[in-house]
């Protein structure tokens, strides 16, 4: 991205150079050229009917010592007559015709280019006009070594340049590569402000992302706030219907009446049930979970170990535990309501009489829970679709909302662990959450 | 007993006032905190039916200002909560103020009962020398059982593991829990050993219809007493 201004700015760094240092070399050749034109000047004669010019060889021989260029003359009276010298040595081109002092211009003899002064040689009273040309070999050689000696340091200082920049962007972006890294690795449930380390410049960034991620916190709270208001304002008048179900139930009643009453009843534990799975699925929404703290596996299903037993006894169901302490980061109402989700499916599922285990522990490093129940198991075809919400499978009795294992799910990715439902020891299915390493 | 209900919402209020006076207690009933705090300002109620979710002064508050108050009113009023908020940290709070036992609603009425009836027992036993479970009897201050009305003979481990018992009629009590009870007597006890003492309890105690349940791989629960001549088991 940076080469092309870089290349311009070297070619034009280049020509700055170049100019300045070959005009004063081509001015000194050029000199050198007059002083052999005045020399030539020397040999013209002046004879009564006109002029001649004679030149020793040994001068020719000096002439001709040059290895590298050709020199060429031409000698020209005041008249306009060739006196000497090869004539095909193009003249001045006009616009010289009226200018004074030195005049040089480039040509081309013979199909190669050439450097002519012209010089004027006094001869009796009038003055004659001498041609010196040589081929550009020289100059031509001289200009490279200018030209690639000026830009031999400029390259040195582009690369130099380029190294330095590329580092320098490089450890000026570093602060924003490390923000941008630190934004990827978060969980998406994870609104605390970012640290507001690093330089000046990216302060400004971290604060904005900081107000918008508070707003969002603060969003999450109030809906937090609300959800809990909600539960609250179902859950009491639901309370007072079963009361009074289960006083009506208490009494002596007909039996249509009774049977429509029990039906009530039954609808409205359904009626809790659903409003509990539907606060722990949205409070499973990214964004919406409290902070994760570190808590025991153990200690929770310790605690709800009195509700589930009393529902186990309801139904017969002989309700065990192997419980090993498994410590993990994460949202204590929600991992309890994956564990009671777990434990109520098994306890709905299996048959009277059976027999179902809660565990929790450590396994291969990873903490884990898991219910085990005796029961018809699932069978491997229904397995991922019993995963989605709403879904029962086809002639399961019991009145379940097919909710249970799409909130265990959802919870388990929640806290980033994954969820497992295999076959159980004894028929019947094991189905739980592995955690992450923490 | 005495009972008082604090609960705003008038079919719940009505329908528990319904249910525990059929139990045999003399219920009342208000919908406002401040009404509660002056109403146990003035008269010994035997246990208060807490909930959470008041106008106003809430029922944290409510419990605060009981159990502030309770210094100079003789004993602590056993108090069991109810929320409607299933937090965690609001249950944590509640019992952390003294709250004797919560209860998240929606419940059903035969556990309110029990957890009532358990709380009053309690709430006795601290006060009372006498323990009654059904056709079980332990006179604390003799440290004497009977059962039937016929002498019990019980070793000091046996008695220790049922005193643990009774005072949570109906809840699962782990055996960590009850080795914590237990223990003092120098050695170290092992779950083995709790396994033991409620093995001969239940051979004692089961053929008078009091049930221990064992809860596989974490304690016990000592059943309510039913009594089998009675209405419907």
């Amino acid at each position: 991205m940076l080469l092309p201004p870089i290349a311009a700015v070297l070619a034009l760094g280049a020509i700055v150079a170049y100019y300045p240092s070959i005009e004063p070399a081509t001015e000194a050749y050029d000199q050198a050229l007059v002083d052999v034109g005045v020399s030539l000047g020397a040999y013209i004669r002046s004879t009564g009917s006109g002029y001649r010019f004679e030149l020793p060889p040994a001068v020719e021989q000096v002439l001709r010592r040059d290895r590298a260029d050709t020199l060429y003359y031409r000698v020209i009276s005041p008249g306009g007559q060739e006196i000497g010298g090869d004539e095909s040595l193009p003249a001045p081109p006009p616009e010289f015709a009226t200018s004074e002092g030195l005049v040089s211009y480039d040509a081309v003899l013979r199909g190669a280019p050439v450097r002519v002064v012209s010089v004027e040689a006094p001869c009796g009273r009038s003055t004659c006009t001498v041609l010196v040309a040589e081929t550009t070999t020289k100059r031509s050689r001289l200009a490279r070594e200018i030209l690639i000696g000026s830009l031999f340091p400029e390259l040195l200082i582009a690369a130099a340049t380029l190294v330095i920049v590329w580092f320098g962007v490089k450890r000026g972006l570093a602060p924003l590569a490390r923000l941008s890294e630190e934004i990827k690795a978060r969980s998406p449930v994870d609104l605390r402000p970012i640290e507001a380390e690093g330089p000046e410049e990216t302060r400004p960034l971290v604060s904005a992302l900081n107000g918008l991620l508070a707003e969002v916190a603060q969003a999450s709270r109030s809906q937090q706030r609300f959800l809990a208001d909600a539960a609250h304002q179902l859950r009491t008048p639901l309370a007072g219907l079963q009361a009074h179900t289960e006083l009506a139930l208490a009494q002596p009643l007909p039996e249509p009446c009774r049977l429509q009453i029990e039906q009530v009843h039954e609808s409205t534990i359904r009626t809790a049930r659903l409003a509990n799975q539907l606060l722990a699925l949205a409070r499973a929404e990214p964004g919406a979970r409290g902070e994760a703290v570190e808590l025991d596996l153990k200690a929770i299903a310790g605690a709800e170990a009195e509700a589930w037993v009393r529902g186990a006894l309801a139904r017969d169901i002989d309700l065990g535990f192997e419980l090993e302490a498994a410590s993990v980061d994460g949202d204590a109402f929600l991992l309890r309501e994956a564990m009671s989700n777990l434990v109520h499916n098994a306890i709905e599922y299996s048959h009277r009489g059976g027999r179902v285990t809660v565990r929790t522990g450590r396994r291969n490093g990873h903490a884990y829970l898991e219910v085990e129940d005796d029961g018809p198991g699932i069978a491997p075809q229904e397995r991922a679709r019993v995963l989605e919400r709403f879904y029962r499978v086809p002639g399961t009795p019991g009145t379940g909302s097919g909710l249970g294992l799409a909130i265990v799910r959802e919870i388990a990715a929640s806290h980033a662990a994954s969820m497992f439902l295999d076959d159980g020891a004894a028929g019947g299915c094991r189905v739980g959450i592995t955690f992450p390493h923490g | 007993m005495r009972l008082l209900i604090v609960e705003d919402d008038a079919p719940l209020a009505s329908g528990l006032c319904r249910i525990l006076e059929a139990e045999g207690h003399a219920v009342d009933v208000t919908s406002r905190g401040e009404a509660a705090v002056a109403a146990a300002a003035q008269e010994r109620f035997d246990l208060v039916i807490l909930d959470i979710g008041l106008p106003q002064m809430d029922g944290f508050e409510v419990l605060r200002r009981l159990r502030a108050a309770q210094k100079d009113n003789g004993g602590p009023v056993p108090v069991l909560v109810l929320t409607a908020r299933d937090a965690v940290d609001d249950r944590v709070r509640g019992l952390d103020l003294g709250a004797d036992d919560y209860m998240v609603k929606p419940f059903a009425m035969p556990e309110l009962t029990a957890r009532v009836r358990a709380l009053l027992r309690r709430s006795q036993a601290h006060h009372g020398p006498r323990v009654v479970h059904g056709p079980l009897v332990l006179d604390m201050v003799a440290r004497r059982a009977f059962l039937k009305n016929e002498p019990l003979e019980l070793a000091a481990r046996e008695w220790a593991v049922l005193e643990v018992l009774l005072a949570k009629v109906e809840k699962i009590v782990s055996k960590e829990a009850i080795i914590q009870a237990v223990a003092g007597w120098g050695d170290d006890l092992s779950p083995n050993a709790i396994e033991v003492y409620v093995s001969r309890l239940r051979s004692k105690l089961e053929p008078a219809g009091v049930r221990i349940r064992t809860v596989r791989g974490f304690g016990y629960m000592l059943e309510e007493y039913k009594d089998l001549q009675g209405l419907q088991g």
